[in-house]
């Protein structure tokens, strides 16, 4: 469960101080699905970042599970988003020189896994996504949607208790849109994920359990 | 396994980068091996061409004090003195105050020391046994002068003679000869009339194994021919030192030479002992002049010289230059690539990989490259090498050496010296230690590509990396 009390990010641009998040309180529960939508520059992606543990908050607190990511240490940060947090990013983000299934590999390297258990674990997210016969092929013989699957396999492979999703239908068409988020919805069911997913776009958002608004920095929530 | 599929991967990815990096330690450590390589055989034929003048395994010669031209006044000089007296039987010639009727078909032929003061030859005894020296020997260098009293007069001849000590034939002039015909000296030749001819000196004089040659006066029977390495400037004949002793005069009065030697050839227990034998020998014989094969090289001139002196200055140098440019050339594309990965190595965080990690991946890919960029520029290495041992025109060396012959004119006395020049082939030898220094090198440059790259990626954040466009 995250717990956001106060949680601020500012950076510093030359003598200008720019507040990207500003004051957030946020609670949201294990196995929830929440969107966030908002204009482009009001934060959206920065307050994914601190949920994810890639960025740390300038003022507020900001507790996982109890543990506080602000305060926790750069090897523990990495421990946890090797172990807990999965990501799914708008532009896929695959190693281009890696096939399908050693971009879905690459994730289970941190934690240390056996060849063996590799190849199992990689198999079965491959196929929960329905990319069996796409697994040795590079990402550049991907189409966009197939890349996105790829992207949401190597997030899943190692079984996260958190998917953060970042415009994960930005690149896409709107048919390979609704198949993505279909795909996203089943496996957040199926896994028991809590989904937080970022998005412009409102037939993403709408299919979310709860929306949130970014706007300036701060987050609304519509009754 | 992982691991090296993402390295072999990533290298296929930017294989023109990586095979120009390669190429540009490659370019870096075949200059350095080449001129490595050319140094070295610029080396050698100067070790030959020194080794020649005295012998293998001799590492200091000691020579008496020369006569200088002042010191040797007219009349006064050493060496040998020819007069002519008119008395009541006729007229008389006097060699080092022996006179004898002048008459026609007369040969004066005397053998004497005229380069070189004469030193006791105990003195070779007290050089071996000084800390550092292996073994001493001493010589005798002399010059047989021979001058027939004719109507029709003719030019006088001279050749030179070696006095050897054969119970030390590894050491001195004979050392680095090889028996053309004959034989060598045996222990039982210490006091006989016999004689080792230069095989050159022989052939140019009809002298062959079996014959005679007299020296001093003295026939000698002629055991054996020997050839000298090229460059060597070696005595025409060699005879016993003992009968070399008995036979040669110093000085106007014909003084003897018994017991004397005038040339010391030494052997150092190793090379870092040289200085301090040579220090040893200066305190002990403080006359005499002592030549290290580093005071020789100095005085030898020629393309040789001129080829030492370029391998040395400008081919270390141009080296240098090289492998700072290729390991500038090998830093920026890598941390170019680097930059264009920035969203790659921020991806590979978020999934939970350690900066270490990263680093790892990305310094076995410059550790790649250096390997292969070494083993290219061995190759080029030793391609240069041969370029150069086939196109390289061999190099001369030239030497002044003492000619042995004293002459005494009215304003002084001169021991003239003749320069000697040889020609000596560059071979361009491409060593095991270079390699490995090679090899090193090409590692090192692309580790050191690796590492700041490693750099920039340890101060990567990922949210920063993940925002990068690319």
């Amino acid at each position: 469960m995250y717990e956001l009390t106060g949680v601020g990010k500012a950076y510093a641009t030359g003598s200008k101080k720019v507040v990207a998040v500003a004051g957030v309180n946020l609670t949201v529960s294990d196995g929830e699905w929440l969107a966030i939508r908002g204009r482009t520059g009001h934060g959206k992606s920065t307050l994914l970042n601190l949920l994810g543990g890639l960025d740390r908050p300038t003022s507020g607190q900001l507790l996982l599970d109890g543990r506080d990511l602000g305060r926790m240490r750069d090897a523990e940060l990495t421990r946890l988003r090797a172990t807990t947090i999965g990501f799914v990013f708008q532009t896929f983000n695959l190693v281009p020189t890696l096939s399908a299934a050693e971009n879905v590999e690459a994730a289970l390297i941190p934690l240390r896994t056996g060849r063996a258990a590799r190849r199992r674990k990689v198999a079965a997210a491959l196929d929960s996504v329905g990319l069996t016969d796409r697994a040795r092929h590079l990402p550049s013989e991907l189409s966009g949607g197939q890349q996105q699957r790829v992207a949401i396999a190597r997030a899943l492979v190692k079984e996260p208790k958190v998917l953060l999703a970042d415009e994960p239908t930005g690149n896409l068409d709107e048919e390979t849109r609704d198949e993505i988020i279909g795909l996203m919805e089943k496996l957040w069911r199926e896994y028991q994920l809590t989904l937080i997913l970022v998005s412009h776009d409102g037939a993403v958002v709408r299919r979310a359990q709860r929306v949130g608004i970014m706007s300036r920095g701060s987050i609304s929530f519509k009754a | 396994m992982f691991f090296f599929t993402y390295l072999a991967r990533e290298l296929r990815r930017r294989l023109r980068q990586a095979v120009f990096i390669a190429l540009g330690l490659a370019v870096g450590v075949g200059l350095v091996l080449t001129v490595t390589a050319a140094s070295a055989g610029v080396k050698n034929a100067q070790a030959g061409v020194l080794k020649g003048l005295y012998g293998v395994g001799t590492d200091v010669t000691v020579t008496g004090q020369a006569p200088s031209d002042s010191q040797a006044k007219p009349g006064s000089g050493s060496g040998s003195r020819v007069s002519i007296a008119l008395g009541p039987n006729g007229a008389q010639m006097c060699v080092n105050g022996k006179c004898r009727p002048l008459k026609n078909g007369y040969t004066i032929d005397t053998l004497a020391s005229s380069s070189y003061a004469p030193m006791n030859e105990k003195a070779a005894t007290e050089i071996a046994a000084l800390h550092g020296v292996a073994a001493a020997a001493g010589g005798l260098l002399l010059t047989d002068n021979r001058t027939t009293i004719s109507q029709n007069p003719s030019p006088p001849t001279s050749f030179s003679v070696d006095g050897t000590d054969i119970s030390q034939q590894k050491l001195g002039p004979l050392s680095d000869a090889v028996t053309k015909t004959g034989r060598s000296f045996k222990p039982a030749d210490a006091n006989r009339n016999v004689a080792v001819v230069d095989a050159n000196y022989a052939t140019s004089n009809g002298l062959k194994t079996g014959g005679t040659i007299t020296i001093g006066g003295t026939k000698f029977t002629i055991i054996g021919t020997v050839a000298q390495p090229e460059g060597s400037n070696p005595p025409n004949v060699y005879i016993p030192l003992a009968r070399a002793q008995s036979l040669a005069v110093q000085g106007p009065a014909g003084g003897s030479l018994k017991n004397d030697v005038n040339t010391i050839y030494v052997t150092a227990a190793s090379a870092a002992d040289i200085p301090a034998v040579q220090r040893e020998i200066a305190k002990l014989l403080p006359n005499a002049t002592i030549t290290t094969p580093s005071s020789l090289a100095s005085e030898v001139t020629g393309s040789v010289s001129s080829a030492a002196k370029l391998a040395d200055d400008l081919g270390k140098w141009l080296s240098v230059l090289v492998l700072i440019a290729a390991f500038a050339v090998a830093v920026l594309l890598t941390m170019a690539a680097v930059s264009r990965r920035i969203r790659e190595f921020g991806t590979l965080k978020a999934l939970g990989w350690r900066g270490r990690r990263i680093i790892a991946q990305v310094m076995g890919e410059s550790f790649v490259l250096g390997v292969l960029g070494a083993g290219i520029g061995v190759g080029l290495g030793f391609a240069g090498a041969a370029i150069i041992n086939s196109i390289a025109p061999s190099l001369s060396a030239t030497l002044s050496q003492p000619t042995g012959e004293h002459i005494v004119t009215p304003s002084g006395a001169l021991n003239p010296t003749a320069s000697h020049t040889v020609s000596v082939p560059l071979v361009a030898t491409v060593s095991g230690a270079a390699i490995l220094a090679a090899v090193l090198l090409a590692v090192a440059g692309g580790l050191l590509a690796g590492m700041f790259a490693s750099w920039r990626i340890g101060r990567l954040r990922p949210a920063d990396a993940l925002s990068k466009v690319g």
